[in-house]
């Protein structure tokens, strides 16, 4: 498997060290518009975290009225105004809270905040390479990024409100562009849709600049296979987003011409209090399965990279390797093509074709294949390891449980027969936020905690990250583990009181809404020690020092990041960039704790890529 | 002031835990160069245990306490059989839930660094990828094949019994149309054109057509014990969704696009309330209506899909009761053919161009 050779990478040995310290810097290029990978890395991650908070604390404004929908709470006026009159949610904001906090979570923190970070800082350290394919449009994604963002949190200061017909943007609801039919179809929704289109060219640029520094610019010796899992994952990623982001913005698009320009693509015989509007021949399912077919692939761009993630501490804090590599990528490539085949899960009670609601069934429960595949070896990973059992361990840890948990759960809503029950009601709320959202936030943290110090050349702090760990472990359980009895219940609604039949878990949703409080305010300790630990943290210290150059290795990693100096670079390294002689996982072979990919292999030894 | 006084017991809180965090940090620091973090891992290992435990304890608890609230047992047979499916799969993910979280967390406690030994170099076994990749395999494929007979089953046209009885539900903002189809059984025809729909007939019944004459509206749902019926769903505006908890019953209503659901309610309102009499949870007082949980039971039609701001608001009560019963109540029901007659004459200017409240920028 000596096909090393076949790799060399466009620019190494010629430009390398001198080139990039004659570079001039102003504060403008070197902190704002950066085309260094890793600043735009620091870019994403502080604009993701800023997001999360946002994100977060809408869900905590409706769970005050889910968990007490009696009471007032003269505070939220003040800062609410006309959306909390008297300190009480109102109907519409309610909805406008649902909906951003959903598209907040989904596309701003654990799309763009968690690929956005972690492809940026890991693809070059980790496939050694200086830089992106073309750091400007790397810039360029993050910029796109940001407007996308600002154009979303300006939404919430219009006199309409921002969107408020959920995150799945369905019309007719967002169809019609008309206050009086849903007060965030008005203004709300066209910025909305303007936030989206940004985010998905931000999206898209990036995944094409992934893919192409991924597939060409590899440094010598670093074959597909002897790529660590992470870049993997992020590989993977980036396909299914350059693949499926633009069904919906086509999608978007022609729901914009609904909305301004009276075209009928989703709209047909709306009937507004016995006035019918003109609109002829078009289809509301249409938009589901443009939707869906990026939604769903949506989910395993939010849960691809985590996995990576995730893979690569738990290797690396067992001093173990990876259980089953080669598995693991066939199991994320698995992944890959079934999310394209498995959309119409969302639509098997839209009247859709049962013919059609069978095939899926079967597509959908076949995904469970893969997914048991990557959980078991992650198991069998961490089985007679050496685990280190620091932060970033625990919440990798953290992760493969939720993922089983959830993941679970899948099996019975991907069955098409007993969603018709629960379609639409709290135990999907339990069961995607278990399994995409809090999964996805363990992945993320577990990445954070584990590459800070080669993000900022500190660590953060351990103890603040052990608190933070068991609160939103056994707080997420507690939030989302009993919402699944909340079989029947629907979601999105604003009381239960209306209904006899719904109106007996109250007590449950106000116990619900306690733990989201406190899970909230746990994050607000990774926050603090984020910030904290840039400018305070302990310092990664110098192991050796090689021509000026400090050099560290905190964690005894294999892979190529911790072989450029701690310091970061223009160029990562100052010198030549490392050759890869060995696959990514030599943990505890050959009575050593670990083999760098660096380091050749000895006359008789095999590689195991 | 309480508000104030919470806000900075929880700013304090943060400012204690930061600088006892801080604190540990420094003397990590005094031992310079690589950290031992032998101590924490033993600790840790711990911690995930009694964590696991926790977590095993609050499922146990939650199944003891929620399980007798949830929404009882089906009152359609299809929905039996698709409960019997969940259950069927709760009970096989219930048993891989309990063993893969065990051995997580003991994983990692058992050979967490502080115990001393070295890691066991052991990167893949073929025998094994195969065995968990055949076992959830086969295992699945049972669920599939279950669910997908099941799943045909209910939206078989050809198992539909000819003797069905056929109710028509229209959703809107923000309440249920339901219209039955009155003593001879045969709607109305309904044309969607400016000429027919109006504020007055939003449903665009066509007079003219005699079967349209004793159909009749109602504000509940009444279904009789063992007739098959046949929902026809449709709607006016936004998308709804048509979902009877009991019954096991959601299907979409999406304007323009007609939808249909089967199902056989196999219970009567009062039988339900018989059996929910036997069940303790049921027996208990509700404080807000200081009766028995039970006898306040009702089936209830709910909507499922986010329609706007009153979402929450759609619910109709639904009556299952026996044919006897059922053609006593049916005899009562006035048609709205007559009320809706005497206004027929619309203005033609109102009906003239097509109404639409278009590009309208923030119109209140």
């Amino acid at each position: 498997m000596e096909t090393a050779t076949a790799h060399v990478t466009h620019h190494d040995h010629v430009h390398g060290h001198e080139e990039h310290h004659h570079e001039e810097e102003t504060f403008l290029t070197k902190y704002v518009f950066s085309q260094d990978h890793k600043m735009i890395s620091k870019q994403f991650v502080i604009t993701g975290i800023f997001w999360g908070i946002v994100g977060g604390l809408l869900s905590i404004l409706f769970r005050l009225q889910l968990g007490w929908p009696n009471e007032t709470f003269p505070f939220l006026e003040t800062f609410l105004g006309k959306w909390a009159e008297g300190g009480k949610i109102s109907q519409e904001f309610y909805y406008a809270l649902v909906t951003m906090h959903g598209t907040i979570l989904v596309f701003f923190v654990l799309t763009g905040g968690l690929s956005g970070t972690f492809a940026n800082l890991l693809i070059p350290y980790q496939v050694g390479v200086r830089d992106m394919a073309s750091p400007f449009i790397n810039m360029l994604s993050y910029w796109f990024f940001l407007s996308a963002g600002i154009v979303m949190f300006f939404s919430f200061f219009i006199q309409t409100g921002p969107a408020s017909g959920g995150w799945t943007a369905y019309p007719p609801i967002n169809g019609l562009r008309d206050t009086a039919v849903n007060l965030g179809s008005g203004l709300g929704f066209d910025l909305w849709i303007l936030g989206m289109t940004l985010f998905i060219v931000s999206s898209l640029l990036g995944g094409l600049n992934y893919i192409a520094t991924i597939l060409n610019m590899r440094t010598k010796g670093m074959s597909m296979f002897r790529m660590p899992l992470t870049i993997w994952a992020i590989l993977f990623t980036a396909v299914i987003g350059v693949l499926s982001f633009p069904a919906l913005l086509a999608g978007c698009v022609l729901l914009e011409f609904d909305r301004l320009l009276d075209t009928s693509f989703y709209l047909n015989n709306i009937i507004i209090n016995g006035n019918l509007l003109g609109y002829k021949g078009g289809s509301p399912i249409l938009f589901q399965h443009l939707f869906w077919f990026l939604g769903h692939p949506e989910v395993y761009i939010i849960i691809l990279p985590a996995m990576g993630l995730v893979s690569e501490v738990l290797a690396t804090q067992s001093r173990k390797p990876i259980f089953g590599y080669k598995a693991m990528v066939f199991s994320i490539l698995a992944i890959l093509v079934l999310s394209f085949i498995v959309w119409a899960h969302h639509m098997f009670v839209t009247g859709l074709n049962p013919n059609l609601g069978a095939v899926f069934t079967f597509f959908t429960l076949l995904i469970a294949i893969p997914s048991a595949i990557k959980v078991f070896n992650w198991i069998g990973t961490i089985w007679k390891g050496k685990v280190r059992l620091v932060t970033p361990a625990l919440f990798a840890i953290g992760f493969v449980s939720m993922f089983i948990t959830g993941g679970l759960t899948g099996i019975i809503l991907g069955n098409s027969a007993i969603d018709i029950q629960l379609h639409d009601t709290m135990f999907v709320v339990a069961h995607f936020h278990i399994v995409m959202g809090v999964s996805a936030f363990f992945g993320m943290f577990a990445g954070v905690y584990h590459w800070f110090p080669r993000l900022y050349g500190r660590y953060m702090n351990e103890t603040l990250g052990q608190i933070h760990f068991y609160i939103t472990l056994l707080g997420a359980y507690a939030i989302f583990f009993p919402m699944h009895f909340m079989t029947g219940l629907p979601r999105r609604y604003y009381t239960y009181a209306n209904f006899e039949t719904f109106n007996n878990f109250n007590f449950l949703a106000e116990f619900i809404s306690i733990a989201a409080i406190i899970v909230f305010l746990g994050q607000l300790l990774f926050v603090i020690n984020f910030f904290y630990s840039i400018f305070k943290g302990r310092k990664v210290l110098a192991e050796k020092t090689v021509d000026g150059y400090d050099y560290a290795n905190p964690w005894g990693t294999t892979t190529l990041e911790w072989s450029a100096p701690i310091e970061r670079l223009h160029g990562n390294w100052p010198g030549d960039i490392p050759t890869v002689h060995r696959w990514p996982y030599d943990y505890s072979v050959n009575g050593r704790e670990y083999i760098p990919q660096t380091e050749p292999l000895k006359p008789g030894e095999v590689s195991h890529d | 002031m309480i508000a104030f006084l919470i806000f900075a017991t929880v700013v304090l809180l943060f400012v204690v835990l930061v600088l006892i965090a801080r604190a540990s940090e420094l003397t990590a620091d005094l031992k310079s160069g690589k950290v031992d973090y032998t101590n924490q891992s033993k600790w840790n290992g711990y911690f995930l245990l009694i964590s696991l435990v926790v977590m095993f304890v609050g499922s146990a608890i939650s199944f003891k306490v929620l399980a007798p609230v949830m929404i009882p047992k089906a009152a359609s047979i299809h929905g039996v059989n698709t409960d019997y499916l969940f259950n069927l799969t709760m009970l096989i993910i219930g048993v891989v839930f309990v063993l893969t979280q065990i051995a997580l967390f003991w994983f990692a406690y058992r050979y967490n660094e502080s115990h001393g030994h070295e890691a066991y170099f052991y990167p893949h076994n073929n025998t094994l990828e195969i065995i968990w990749t055949v076992i959830p395999s086969v295992v699945l494929v049972v669920l599939i094949t279950m669910g997908m007979y099941e799943w045909m089953r209910i939206f078989n046209p050809d198992n539909r019994d000819k003797n069905m009885m056929v109710v028509e539900a229209t959703g809107k903002q923000f309440n249920w149309m339901l219209r039955y189809s009155g003593k001879d059984g045969k709607f109305g025809e309904r044309i969607i054109d400016q000429a027919h729909v109006s504020p007055t007939n939003e449903l665009g019944i066509n007079w003219e057509d005699a079967k349209s004459h004793d159909d009749f509206m109602s504000d509940k749902l009444y279904l009789v014990k063992n007739k098959p019926v046949l929902m026809k769903l449709g709607a006016q505006d936004v998308l709804h969704s048509f979902f009877l908890p009991h019954f096991r019953v959601k299907m979409d209503c999406v304007p323009g696009i007609p939808t249909e659901f089967y199902f056989v309610p196999t219970m009567t309102t009062v039988e339900m309330q018989d059996y929910l009499k036997t069940q303790p949870w049921w027996q208990t007082i509700n404080p807000e209506s200081g009766q028995p949980r039970w006898q306040t039971f009702k089936y209830e039609l709910a909507c499922a899909e986010l329609c706007g701001k009153s979402h929450y608001g759609m619910q109709r009560d639904v009556v299952v009761v026996e044919q006897k019963e059922y053609d006593e109540w049916l005899a009562k029901q006035t048609p709205m053919y007559a009320p809706a007659t005497i206004e027929e004459p619309k203005a033609e200017a109102a009906k003239g161009d097509s109404v639409k409240p278009t590009a309208m920028l923030e119109k209140k």
